[in-house]
């Protein structure tokens, strides 16, 4: 077990393509750091770095109290599991969790004993002597968890471990993965392009952007603080709804206008955000989530001046809670996110979400009054994307 | 499935099968217990196994069966061993892969008489070789009754290397990177890694080339027809001493020769009989 540090790292390939710049990332001992972006944002590219498997271009890696750039990943003491479990199918199960403690030589009796007790942490005694070919997805999943865990290596690297899962097994391993690794204490870096698992598991969450570090930190301040418009996009979902608008005073009483849709904001939340006086008057990036939206017929007591106006388009009513899609007339901002779908239509209309109770009577096409807490809401800066605090 | 269509689907290929493999496996069989004559061809007169039983004490028979044996058991482990040495390093080469793919499937692409002949020059008198050891050692380069064997070997080696090497330079390119990078976490050395993870992916390929060889170089003719003709009978093999009873023009015996054709086929069965068990067994595993 040991801390991990990276110092500045970078990968230029040899036809010149930059894919990580920069990266610095600490990590103590014993904590759950996930790297998460959308598709291309190198983090897979980081992380096999960490792992030794494609060459450092420039910075220092630190394993310990270990300069590892130029070390074999094999005595990096590290493990990796893989997207697609890289298991080897002509060994059964006892032997792929075995293989690294046979190649490091140990003691078949003692061998035995250690992947037995992988197993039974990952529940894989019955399955040891049958082959990987016979085994379900999770099992699969499973025999190259034990693989990784049987060593006790001081570092596990995990690349998007669950996403050939299916989505219940998907969400049920989540929990199994963060419970070992809490379990036996091993630092763990996790890559993953999904924010969710990137929420549940971390106890940090790195994005990536086009190799760029974007936000480090704890998942609720992830949530609540996004660093700019892209974190603020990418993290939760439905996504934050992001659209341009102007924030303007009149004395003490502050308000944002979004298109024709005029929101008052307490005097106390500009307060708390001084740099937000430097861009009165002047085009911003608002940001609001859709779980601070409600039908305003649900909450008669929400202050007048938090309302937007719309027009109820699809409904997705998902039990616990019905999405309504609505749209406002003011420009809409790309979050540069390439793997969000590409806004249909011109950019004049900003297409949003709100996360609804399902107690919700609107229908489709009826004219409504939304509630939005004006408090949760999120500014940033038009030209750099960055949060203006 | 009805009755009508499983013959309307298998019958096609059954016919196929039955007039180009099962008729003249039967007129072989037929014409290996006639004396037939080439010259007489029409006159086939049935004289049971006596035909078997000329070659089985024939020497010429022996020592031909004797070299076919040598010659497969050196050319078919050296190829494949050096196929895989091969194909393992052109998969580490990044730049202009198709150019050097294309330069070492030469040997195979030429057409073997061609092969053979362009080979056989460079021993010939003037020939590189020969010059080259005529310089270092002194005394002329002469092909003898002895050497002909392994300058015969070695051009089979030669030519036949490129297919081991194509075919496990493709299996190379279906195998996961990710299982190999797994493998050089867990600890593995490169040797580790060829043994554990690539050799176990070559290996269905390994056995089916394997077979390939084994059979063709059962079968080899050509070169061994160019190189040692009617000079050098001691390096004949069995394809060559079947052709030179069956159809010299003078004494041609076509039901000898069909006779010693039937043997080989069962030589080879013998042969074969390991791998077909073996990658039979695999199949039936992959089933369960």
């Amino acid at each position: 077990m040991a801390d991990v540090q990276l110092e500045k790292i970078n990968k230029i390939y040899p036809n010149g393509f930059h894919a990580v710049h920069d990266l610095t990332l600490d990590l103590a001992d014993g904590e759950f750091l996930v790297l998460v972006g959308p598709s291309g944002c190198g983090k897979s590219t980081a992380l096999r770095m960490v792992a030794g498997l494609e060459e450092i271009s420039g910075g220092d890696l630190m394993i310990g109290d270990r300069r590892v750039n130029d070390v074999e990943p094999r005595d990096r003491d590290i493990a990796m599991v893989f997207q697609n479990y890289a298991l080897y199918p002509q060994m059964s199960v006892r032997d792929n969790i075995g293989f690294p403690l046979r190649l490091k030589k140990v003691e078949k009796k003692a061998r035995k004993q250690q992947e037995n007790q992988a197993a039974g942490i990952l529940e894989l005694m019955e399955q040891m002597d049958k082959k990987p070919a016979t085994l379900s997805g999770g099992q699969r999943q499973r025999v190259a968890m034990g693989r990784a865990i049987v060593r006790r290596p001081s570092l596990f690297l995990m690349d998007e471990p669950l996403s050939n899962l299916d989505a219940k097994l998907r969400v049920q391993m989540r929990a199994e993965i963060s419970g070992i690794q809490r379990d036996l204490g091993v630092t763990t870096i996790y890559v993953t392009h999904d924010q969710v698992e990137a929420m549940t598991m971390g106890d940090r969450v790195a994005v990536l952007k086009d190799g760029h570090l974007q936000q480090v930190s704890d998942p609720e301040t992830l949530y609540a603080e996004p660093a700019n418009v892209f974190v603020a996009a990418f993290i939760g979902s439905p996504s934050m709804n992001l659209t341009e608008g102007v924030v303007s005073a009149d004395g003490d009483n502050y308000k944002v206008t979004m298109g024709d849709q005029t929101v008052g904001l307490s005097a106390s939340f500009v307060e708390s955000r001084p740099a937000l006086s430097g861009y009165l008057d002047k085009p911003v990036i608002v940001g609001f989530r859709p779980e601070d939206l409600e039908d305003a017929a649900l909450m008669p007591g929400h202050p007048a001046d938090q309302r937007l106006k719309a027009t109820v388009g699809i409904r997705e009513a998902l039990g616990a809670e019905t999405l309504i899609h609505f749209s406002i007339n003011s420009t809409a901002v790309d979050s540069g996110d390439p793997d969000a779908l590409d806004e249909l239509g011109d950019d004049s209309e900003t297409r949003c979400t709100a996360r609804f109770s399902p107690k919700t009577k609107v229908k489709r096409g009826e004219e409504i009054d939304i509630s939005i807490v004006s408090d949760a809401m999120h500014f940033f800066d038009r030209q750099t994307h960055l949060a203006i605090r | 499935m009805n009755r009508r269509t499983f013959w309307g689907f298998t019958l096609p290929s059954v016919f196929v099968m039955a007039t180009l493999m099962v008729v003249p496996l039967v007129a072989t069989i037929w014409l290996s217990m006639n004396q037939l004559f080439l010259r007489d061809i029409n006159n086939p007169s049935f004289i049971g196994l006596d035909n078997y039983r000329e070659v089985l004490g024939d020497e010429e028979f022996w020592a031909a069966a004797r070299f076919t044996l040598v010659f497969v058991a050196i050319t078919v482990p050296v190829q494949m061993l050096m196929g895989l040495g091969v194909a393992l390093l052109l998969d580490t080469v990044e730049r202009v892969r198709a150019i050097y793919l294309a330069a070492l499937l030469l040997p195979f692409i030429v057409t073997p008489v061609v092969g053979t002949l362009i080979y056989k020059d460079l021993f010939d008198r003037g020939g590189l070789v020969a010059w080259l050891w005529e310089v270092i050692s002194g005394d002329p380069f002469i092909v003898t009754a002895s050497n002909v064997k392994w300058l015969i070997i070695v051009q089979a080696i030669w030519h036949v290397m490129p297919f081991a090497m194509v075919t496990f330079f493709a299996g190379l390119q279906t195998l996961p990177g990710s299982r190999v990078e797994a493998a050089s976490i867990d600890g593995a050395s490169y040797f580790r890694q060829l043994w554990h993870v690539t050799l176990p992916h070559l290996r269905v390929l390994i056995l089916f080339v394997a077979l390939v060889s084994i059979m063709d170089a059962y079968r080899v003719y050509d070169s061994v027809f160019v190189f040692a003709g009617s000079r050098f009978t001691e390096a004949h093999t069995l394809q060559v001493y079947t052709v030179e009873v069956a159809v010299d023009p003078q004494i041609g015996r076509v039901g000898k020769g069909n006779a010693i054709g039937v043997l080989n086929v069962i030589g080879i069965f013998v042969v074969l009989i390991p791998f077909l068990v073996i990658s039979y067994k695999d199949q039936i595993r992959e089933r369960h």
